[in-house]
């Protein structure tokens, strides 16, 4: 789960299954050398799913009878990929300044 | 299905239940009130279904046609089916179970928006 | 109308009513031996209360208020003392028509409801407050 905790650990991201999961790295399948945009691309499309999937949960919620913990569960696995997301974002963009700076 | 705006929702149901709210607080305090009958507002399911349909129709069947100024149709139970002789049929226990389970979805509804509004928030930061 | 301070408004409106019943009980049964003065006159005379629901226009909410406070026409329950003041030609003073008991259990009545009104209070209170708490943080 440790691993889980830093943003740039993109191998645990890639293999564990989601950093919600607090796997351990390198507990999944990925292979050591997943590319960084599959990488990426993974975890963008994993933020979007648990962000529709807490959506959902929640609507069911307000609609009707839901079990509270299922609607905390489903927000939090958002809420934790999405920071996840964010933190790479801006990662990346912060890198890509301070490239754009060095003097060629 | 067309997509259900989360926050629209959790919106329209606070209205319900705040308007749920006060008929039970009427309940409550005219629970020594001779006539007076139990009011409740329709399940939020059927506020749902009728959504598309215009709000502020009353519908037949429900006492003196009472809305509230939100639209959502109360309706008051016939007095004379209660035990009482002086014709009150309101239980306090019914009331405050009803008060109980109004607290549990406003937290419920609270809590949802106040998380993905967070979360919207994190998402347009820096 | 907010449909929560509304609903303030009516439990508030429950809570003086119950108090006003309260009240009524409470003389009821400190006059619960009070006779007349003078030879054959009446007794304290029980009072009661009625409540009617009044829709407020303002809130939406059925408001409870007080009908009226009227007095108990039964008649007055009759004793045998000879030497009492308010003793008629025969012996008999009236007493009044109130029984211990059942003021005891309105009285046991007007608090729980009294109870009520004020959980509706605190509740809608605290509806509220979790509503404003919506904009704190950071």
């Amino acid at each position: 789960m440790i691993g889980a905790i830093s943003a740039l650990d993109f191998k645990s991201i890639g293999g564990s299954g989601g950093v919600a999961e607090g796997g351990v790295a390198g507990a999944g399948g990925a292979s050591p050398t997943a590319s960084f945009a599959s990488v990426l691309s993974d975890m963008a499309s994993r933020t979007v799913d648990t962000l529709e999937n807490a959506e959902q949960v929640s609507v069911k919620a307000l609609q009707g009878d839901v079990d509270a913990r299922e609607v905390a569960d489903a927000v939090m696995t958002a809420e934790q990929t999405l920071q996840a997301a964010v933190a790479i974002r801006d990662k990346i963009i912060s890198a890509y300044m301070e490239i754009s700076r060095m003097a060629i | 299905m067309e997509p259900v705006n989360l926050f629209q929702l959790a919106a329209q149901q606070s209205r319900w239940l705040g308007v749920r709210q006060s008929a039970v607080a009427g309940n409550v305090a005219n629970a020594n009130t001779p006539g007076y009958g139990t009011v409740d507002v329709e399940p939020f399911e059927k506020v749902l279904d009728n959504t598309a349909a215009s709000l502020k129709t009353t519908q037949a069947g429900h006492l003196r046609g009472r809305t509230t100024q939100s639209g959502f149709a109360l309706s008051q139970e016939d007095s004379s089916k209660s035990l009482l002789p002086s014709e009150n049929s309101v239980v306090l226990e019914t009331e405050m179970l009803k008060a109980g389970e109004i607290r549990r979805q406003f937290e419920l509804n609270t809590a949802i928006v106040k998380a993905f509004h967070r979360m919207i928030m994190l998402s347009s930061k820096g | 109308m907010d449909p929560l301070a509304a609903a303030l408004k009516v439990a508030a409106s429950g809570l003086s009513a119950q108090s006003e019943r309260l009240r009524v009980v409470s003389e009821n049964l400190a006059n619960a031996q009070s006779t007349g003065e003078t030879p054959g006159a009446d007794a304290y005379r029980r009072k009661t209360i009625t409540f009617s629901a009044e829709l407020d226009r303002a809130s939406g909410g059925s408001l409870v208020e007080i009908a009226g406070i009227n007095r108990d026409r039964s008649d007055f329950p009759i004793e045998f003392m000879p030497g009492h003041e308010a003793a008629d030609e025969k012996g008999f003073v009236k007493m009044p028509n109130v029984n211990v008991l059942l003021e005891m259990a309105d009285m046991s009545e007007a608090n729980r409801s009294y109870e009520a009104n004020l959980q509706v209070i605190k509740q809608a209170r605290d509806l509220i407050s979790m509503t404003i708490d919506l904009m704190r943080g950071q």
